[in-house]
């Protein structure tokens, strides 16, 4: 083995030019599998931490079919004006969510009493969604606190949060006072404490946070929840989180963000598999072109293996000579092609924050996907030399002897 | 004899699968320990032929070949290709060195083939065959930058490096001139006589063949003279 790695280093080492062209080759694909899947990933991370990453992922409700069936009682179908309401609140919401707490896979649990209403300030009136949360946990999964543009968040006694766009079509300013109307007829007045904007119109001008407790009572909710919102740390395993939450408990109705959001999904897989597929091409590029410059070297080298042949060079160890080089090939051209990747991102980072001081969006490089494309090359570089070794094993010497 | 290294009984080669040409019509000879034989013939003669089946890099249609009395003609590839390092030294006309190594380097080669790497030990023998061909002072130096006789000098010390019982050379001055032919001669006969080395080459220059031991004539795949030169 020493034999063979030492007359592979020493092909390698006298063919410079050659040499220094493939292992170009290889730096430059690796470069650009691990800036793409860098890109890509980040990409993507950055989609979905938009699209999600202040929402919840998972949210449970009451089943009012489950509930209907199991009491006719007061709650379960009530009439209201004309028309027939669900009522799909849920009853044992704190003994749910300590169970909820004990899963490791979930980073955030908030409940929430929710109603529709109406407010009113100086004589203008919008229809809102009224919001019973318990700050803190609320918070672990909007992040009101970091999105407030002014006041100070506090849901004690009479004080609501409310959004950017409702404070503006209204003109209500921090510390106003606001009436909130409620479809069961309650009417109530509150201090505004903050206004905060969660980069969604339809939420900024309709959500109103309240107290938790308040909230049930203005909505005749009892020590009842409309439903407990989740968020996980893998977003993905929202699906499968889900459904053995669903199974753990009886009578609820659980959803998750990858139903509601399925197109979004649907292009971020199509997104990683055209990023896949050009990784897949590269990778084959770089293959044929170190099959071929080796191919070609064994030609080079054919009266150097004749020689190795006549003095007992086995077949086996022939061809091991240019598997070898394959392998040295792909090991220095993955080191350099990961450095030129790393180089690639961060040249990614600093060019887009230019203009801004801050990057389009984040890339992270991972180990995790970096050494995966490394191995990768090297068993590709390997794979290719496969080939010429084995036209070095059938060299015959007494032809290479014979003619010179 | 009793000291016999080589023998060939009836040896026949043909190449060719549809139509068959036979280069060696049965061949058999033996060739005693520490001889210095030289083979001569015109070219065609099947002296070449001869001298790779000997030196097992070929294996013969139809005979036998004998090493110190096994049969090796039979053995598989690998099974040659370790019998070659271990008791055969080649000498090539073009010398064939590896330009990529220096001439200490290509010396050990068949070290580094037997053992994988060279010991301290193995490279005091291959200084001490430079020296004996008389090239000390150019070890270091890449095989590129020696001369033809240089490196068929080179190329000897390569063939010594494993102890081989026998030394195969094909016209092993084919490629060099009279001055640097009479100095590689003496270089064979010093090996001869020293360590006692058996010599077979194929060689065109009759000052070599008339200064061997031993002169073997071929002709269209046949010997047709086998004599001993009278020693001065």
């Amino acid at each position: 083995m020493i034999f063979e790695w030492k007359v592979a280093v020493r092909f390698l080492k006298e063919g410079k030019g050659q040499t220094l062209f493939i292992l170009l080759g290889i730096t430059v694909g690796v470069g650009v599998m691990v800036f793409l899947n860098t890109l890509i990933t980040g990409l993507q991370d950055n989609m979905i931490d938009k699209a999600i990453g202040d929402s919840p992922h998972i949210w449970i409700s009451g089943d009012a079919d489950f509930y209907q069936l199991k009491d006719t009682g007061e709650n379960s179908q009530s009439a209201r004006g004309n028309f027939t309401v669900k009522d799909t609140s849920l009853g044992d919401w704190e003994l749910i969510e300590e169970i909820l707490k004990e899963r490791e896979e979930i980073s955030a649990i908030s409940p929430v009493a929710e109603g529709n209403g109406f407010v009113t300030k100086s004589g203008q009136t919008s229809p809102v969604l009224v919001r019973g949360v318990d700050l803190e946990k609320a918070d672990a999964i909007y992040k009101i606190n970091d999105r407030l543009i002014d006041g100070t968040a506090s849901l004690h006694g009479n004080y609501v949060i409310i959004g950017k766009e409702l404070a503006e079509e209204n003109e209500i300013v921090v510390n106003d006072l606001i009436t909130i109307q409620l479809a069961n007829g309650t009417t109530q007045t509150f201090t505004v404490s903050a206004i905060f904007d969660l980069e969604n119109k339809s939420v900024n001008s309709s959500w109103i946070f309240m107290d938790l407790s308040r909230a049930q009572k203005l909505l005749g909710l009892r020590n009842k929840v409309s439903r407990i919102e989740m968020q996980v740390h893998d977003v993905f395993t929202a699906e499968d989180v889900m459904t053995s939450i669903a199974n753990r408990f009886e009578g609820i109705q659980a959803e998750n963000w990858m139903e509601s959001n399925a197109s979004l999904l649907t292009a971020l897989q199509s997104q990683r598999q055209s990023s896949l597929m050009i990784q897949a091409f590269v990778l084959l590029a770089v293959t044929l072109g170190i099959s071929s410059v080796l191919a070609v070297s064994v030609v080079q080298k054919s009266k150097q293996l004749g020689i190795l042949k006549a003095m007992g060079t086995k077949s086996r160890s022939a061809s091991r000579i240019f598997l070898f080089q394959g392998g040295l090939l792909g090991i220095v051209g993955s080191a350099l092609g990961a450095g030129l990747g790393i180089g690639l991102v961060k040249g990614f980072l600093w060019g887009t924050s230019l203009k801004t001081g801050v990057p389009l969006f984040p890339l992270h490089l991972k180990a995790g996907s970096v050494i995966p494309i490394c191995v990768l090359a090297v068993a590709a570089c390997t794979i290719a030399a496969f080939l010429p070794a084995r036209k070095s094993s059938k060299l015959n010497p007494v032809e290479v002897i014979r003619h010179g | 004899m009793d000291n016999v290294v080589l023998e060939a009984r009836n040896i026949k080669k043909s190449y060719g699968t549809t139509v068959k040409t036979e280069i060696l019509h049965g061949i058999s000879f033996s060739l005693a320990e520490g001889e210095f034989v030289s083979i001569i013939g015109y070219s065609g003669s099947g002296k070449s032929t001869l001298l790779n089946i000997l030196g097992a890099l070929d294996t013969p249609t139809s005979g036998e070949v004998l090493f110190k009395g096994q049969e090796y003609g039979n053995m598989s590839e690998d099974q040659l290709a370790e019998f070659r390092n271990q008791n055969m030294g080649f000498i090539f006309q073009f010398h064939h060195l590896l330009p990529e190594f220096t001439a200490i380097e290509n010396v050990l080669i068949p070290t580094w083939i037997k053992m994988g790497n060279a010991s301290k030990k193995h490279v005091n023998r291959a200084k001490e065959l430079l020296e004996l061909v008389g090239l000390k002072d150019y070890m270091h130096h890449k095989s590129t930058n020696l001369s033809g006789g240089q490196q068929q000098r080179v190329a000897i010390a390569r063939a010594l490096i494993n102890n081989p019982a026998v030394l195969l050379g094909d016209e092993p001055t084919g490629n060099l001139d009279t001055e640097t032919t009479e100095q590689v001669y003496e270089l064979f006969r010093n090996i001869n006589k020293e360590l006692g080395t058996t010599i077979l080459i194929v060689t065109h220059n009759d000052q070599i063949a008339a200064k061997s031991d031993r002169v073997i004539e071929m002709k269209d795949g046949n010997i047709i003279r086998d004599y001993y030169n009278i020693q001065t």
